[in-house]
């Protein structure tokens, strides 16, 4: 019998729940559990080995404080494999919405004041591959339990995980949708990663892109469609931001240039 | 009615083989030896040299790959496969006999009826080599049906050279007009690899008969641009000019459109499409 | 060819005829459009006289969205074996069936696909006149009258319908059904008929010039409009999803956590998105938006003539309703023609 991969799941700041909707696969837990060899996994288990080398380590969260970001660095050191798991890891999540505005600690002071904070000192919140060398990634907020499987799956086979580089927009037809922004309402599904299979335009709700920006994201046509239909640039920018992360902010002086 | 609804043969189902040998020929570019698994034997799988077929690995996926070996050495499938990605990835951690899935073969190959009598001019760029090794071994193999044979093969560096130690060997043989170049660090090879650019090979290339010679590229897209101006010099006919060419492929029957050029899907018309094909469809090469 | 009658008060009869057949597919409403659906109760099947087009076209039956082509193991691919129903689906509009037909020579030629093949053995078509909307302009594709490719094709002219048969599974049908479809057909229908024709006709509106596209493809391949659109394009890929002769589609190998099995399955696919034509080291013969834009119209209004004689829009408008950016047919023929 082949020996099997060992894996760590590790939580950083965000919602956990990349964690829950994983442990919310009840049936499928079980096959995780018997096809790989959990070192970690505090949502789940209570006999943890925070000092396991591991195979593959599934990243959870954005990072927030100097003391997560030790900690993550140390996971580095110790994972094989290491794959950003959800929209926190990823891009920074909401979290991240205002990244780059230079406003970061004017914020923070309207929240905590003077407060002194001696152990995790704060930071502003960035996805990990800021910091460390990402080898996979699983998207999503939280991810889909298909998607996440799957990717699961792959990773577990010994392959990264690859996903088509198409947005929502593809599920969202494939469910036979009428396209929400023809009807004026402000989606993001064409700039955002697919594989969610479209929940939201499904429920007649536009897509907030909390699956991440996809590579061929067309935000300047997007900007200047969603104008034409009559909303304002802070509206439009400030969704974009919502799950933009750090990505957006490369691109957020031009597309303030062309709403002018 | 107007509309008979005929099935064909299953094209996508795989039959499995199993690999019989291996080795690197450069370092991220390995050489296998495949044969149908015992329940397969019946199937007489004939190919063209050009010719390609999709491998299927077990969870990873599947993808198209030149045949390297020829038609006139049956029953042994030979490819030479370079690491890229995922399904390639895991080609290379196959070992002696572990199974693969293979269908096809697919595209057009060359048109071997039409080059029977002919002088033929092969140039190869890199792991083009791999589809003209097939073309190579079927006009060794049958060499007194052919005119002229030269090969003009370029590599990176000796290191990249494909089959390196066989072409070697034939820079001794009388039957063919081989020569090996490499764009850079020829040392240690200086008597039998030239430095520079392939399209430098071509002043070996004299005494051509336009009306009788067809010649056949395949390598790097960079590449045939410049190799087809240098053939053009010698005043070949278009459609003897021929150039095996590659695209992203899924079927490899014609319907999942990936590699749809014009009018022309690559993995039916083509590989193999001539020069005049290249100035009557754009984005060719 | 066979011309029946059914009597508006009898419609409501058609349901038990066809079900007999298979399962019942028809247009009902969603939002202001209208979608393919499976009927079942008999009063939910209603001929609305207003439906012109679906969201999604027929194709969505033939070739569907996600389709499991193999299972594997380690040492074995294996075709599934499913149980196709057989499908009845009324309404389908004569630009459809001219899709349909075009279809059916994209899957048989040079190679046949049995997966398609499959399916298209098991739907019946029964189609459906209807006048025009401001978007459709079949009658400039050539494809809005049918002469083949249906089962049976209805008109409405009122009181009504007149019933084409068109093949022997339509025959089928009114044979079973020949309480409600009547052989009494006399000939003053024929004025009834000439002047439904004539109405249809005067209602198409949209006017969209195809003539000499073809060649105005080739020598507008270099215009700057071409990247205009591209940088308007968001690659959303919903003009192919909702073209009815658009017919790529990607595969996919998934294997089960914890099992030696796994399927292959097929997607749809846009050449609108950016992996369309992306090969191994990165090489992407398709960088572009406006490159792949020329593409799909290379596609739709020049590359089918070559294969089969005739251009694959058939005209059917869906892609000037459905992009956001307007960038569809009518745009491109405009930009083109200068
Ligand atoms: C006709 C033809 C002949 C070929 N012959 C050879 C050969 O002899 N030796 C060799 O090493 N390579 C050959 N290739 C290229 C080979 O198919 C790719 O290297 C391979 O698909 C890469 O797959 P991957 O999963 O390892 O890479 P990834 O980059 O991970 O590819 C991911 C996906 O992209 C698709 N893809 C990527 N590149 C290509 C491509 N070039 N063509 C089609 N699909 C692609 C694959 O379907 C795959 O599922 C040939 C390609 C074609 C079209
Ligand atoms: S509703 Fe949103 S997700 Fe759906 S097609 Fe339109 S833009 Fe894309
Ligand atoms: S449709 Fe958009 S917002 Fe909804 S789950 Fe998908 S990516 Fe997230
Ligand atoms: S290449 Fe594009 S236009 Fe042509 S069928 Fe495929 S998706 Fe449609
Ligand atoms: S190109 Fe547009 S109008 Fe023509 S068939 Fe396709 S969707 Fe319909
Ligand atoms: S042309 Fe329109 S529908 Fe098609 S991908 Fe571009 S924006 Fe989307
Ligand atoms: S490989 Fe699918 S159409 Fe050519």
């Amino acid at each position: 019998m082949k020996k099997k991969p060992t894996l760590g799941i590790y939580g950083f700041t965000g919602c956990a729940g990349c964690q829950l909707s994983l442990l919310d696969c009840e049936d499928e837990l079980i096959d995780l559990f018997s096809a790989a060899d959990i070192k970690v996994f505090y949502e789940a288990m209570s006999n943890n080995d925070d000092e396991a080398l591991v195979d593959i380590a599934l990243v959870e969260g954005s990072i927030n404080t100097n003391k997560q970001l030790d900690e993550l660095k140390e996971i580095r050191e110790k994972a094989k494999v290491l794959v950003a798991f959800g929209s926190c890891a990823n891009h920074g999540c909401v979290q991240a919405m205002a990244l780059g505005d230079g406003k970061w600690e004017q914020r923070f002071k309207q929240v905590y004041g003077d407060a002194k904070f001696t152990v995790a000192i704060p930071r502003e919140a960035q996805p990990i591959h800021k910091f460390v060398k990402v080898d996979a990634f699983i998207p999503g907020c939280p991810p889909s339990k298909i998607q996440m499987l799957r990717a699961i799956t792959q990773l577990l086979f010994g392959n990264k995980p690859t996903y088509t580089n198409s947005p929502v927009c593809l599920e969202c037809k494939f469910r036979e949708n009428e396209c929400l922004l023809n009807d004026g309402k402000l989606c993001l599904g064409p700039l955002t990663m697919g594989g969610c299979t479209a929940p939201c335009p499904t429920h007649n709700t536009p897509c907030i892109g909390c699956w991440g920006i996809i590579e061929e994201a067309n935000h300047i046509a997007e900007l200047k469609l969603l104008k034409e239909k009559g909303f304002k640039t802070e509206e439009i920018i400030r969704r974009f931001r919502m799950f933009g992360g750090s990505e957006i902010v490369e691109k957020i002086e031009k597309l303030l240039e062309v709403a002018k | 009615m107007k509309y008979e609804y005929k099935k064909g043969p299953e094209l996508y189902t795989p039959i499995m083989m199993r690999i019989i040998s291996k080795r690197d020929l450069t370092p991220d570019v390995r050489f296998f030896q495949i044969v149908p698994k015992e329940e397969f034997k019946h199937l007489d799988l004939d190919y063209k040299p050009g010719q390609f077929m999709m491998l299927s690995l077990f969870g990873s996926g599947e993808a198209p790959f030149s045949i390297s070996s020829s038609p006139t050495r049956k029953g042994i499938f030979e490819f030479a496969i370079r690491k890229t990605g995922k399904i390639t990835n895991k080609i290379f951690e196959l070992k002696d006999g572990d199974q693969l899935g293979l269908r096809g073969p697919f595209g057009n190959g060359f048109p071997i009826e039409k080059m029977l009598g002919k002088d033929i001019v092969i140039v190869a760029g890199g792991l083009g080599a791999a589809p003209l090794r097939s073309l190579l071994l079927y006009i060794l193999d049958n060499r007194e049906l052919f005119g002229r044979l030269i090969y003009l093969y370029g590599a990176k560096n000796p290191q990249e050279m494909l089959y390196r130690p066989d072409f070697f060997e034939m820079l001794e043989s009388d039957q063919l007009e081989l020569y090996l170049t490499v764009d850079k660090g020829n040392e240690g090879f200086e008597d039998k690899i030239e430095e520079g650019m392939v399209t430098h090979l071509f002043k070996y290339v004299n005494d051509i008969d336009p009306k009788n010679t067809i010649a056949c590229v395949c390598g790097p897209p960079v590449m045939y641009k410049f190799v087809v101006n240098e053939i053009l010099k010698y005043n070949l006919e278009k459609h003897n000019i021929l150039v095996n060419l590659e695209r992203r492929m899924k079927c490899g029957t014609g319907k999942c459109g990936h590699c749809i050029i014009d009018y022309r899907y690559t993995c039916i018309d083509g590989p193999v499409f001539t020069y005049w094909d290249v100035i009557h469809m754009r984005e060719l090469i | 060819m066979r011309v029946l009658k059914l009597s508006k008060k009898d419609e409501n009869k058609l349901y038990d005829v066809l079900i007999k057949f298979g399962e019942v597919w028809a247009p009902v409403p969603k939002g202001s459009r209208y979608v393919f659906d499976k009927i079942e109760k008999k009063e939910d099947l209603i001929m609305y006289n207003e439906f012109i087009r679906t969201i999604l076209p027929i194709k969505k039956f033939l070739m569907p969205q996600e389709l499991n082509i193999l299972n594997f193991k380690p040492s074995k691919y294996e075709k599934p074996k499913v149980d196709i129903p057989t499908r009845v689906i009324v309404g389908v509009p004569p630009c459809e069936i001219h899709a349909l037909n075009i279809l059916d020579k994209f899957y048989t030629t040079d190679f046949v696909d049995n997966y398609y093949m499959e399916r298209r053995e098991k739907v019946i078509i029964i189609g459906k006149s209807s006048l025009p909307d401001e978007y459709l302009f079949s009658h400039k594709t050539n494809t809005s009258i049918v002469e083949e490719g249906y089962d049976l094709f209805f008109i409405d002219l009122g009181d009504y319908y007149l019933v084409w048969v068109g093949s022997e599974k339509g025959d089928d049908i009114v044979r079973l059904g020949s309480d409600i479809f009547s052989e009494d057909v006399p000939v003053d229908v024929a004025k009834d008929f000439v002047a439904y024709r004539e109405k249809r006709r005067k209602a198409f509106t949209k006017d969209i010039d195809l003539e000499g596209v073809t060649d105005l493809m080739e020598l507008m391949y270099d215009a700057d409009f071409w990247d205009e659109f591209g940088e308007k394009c968001l690659s959303c890929g919903q003009c192919t999803m909702v073209c009815p002769t658009c017919t790529c589609f990607n595969v996919i190998d998934e294997i089960e956590l914890n099992k030696d099995e796994g399927h292959r399955r097929r997607y749809w696919d846009s050449c609108m998105f950016k992996d369309y034509s992306l090969v191994a080291g990165q090489h992407n013969f398709r960088e572009s938006r406006a490159e792949r834009l020329k593409l799909w119209y290379t596609h739709k209004l020049k590359a089918f003539i070559g294969h089969f004689g005739s251009p694959s829009c058939v005209g059917c408008g869906r892609c000037i309703i459905t992009c956001p950016v307007d960038i569809n047919v009518e745009t491109v023929v405009e930009k083109l023609k200068g």
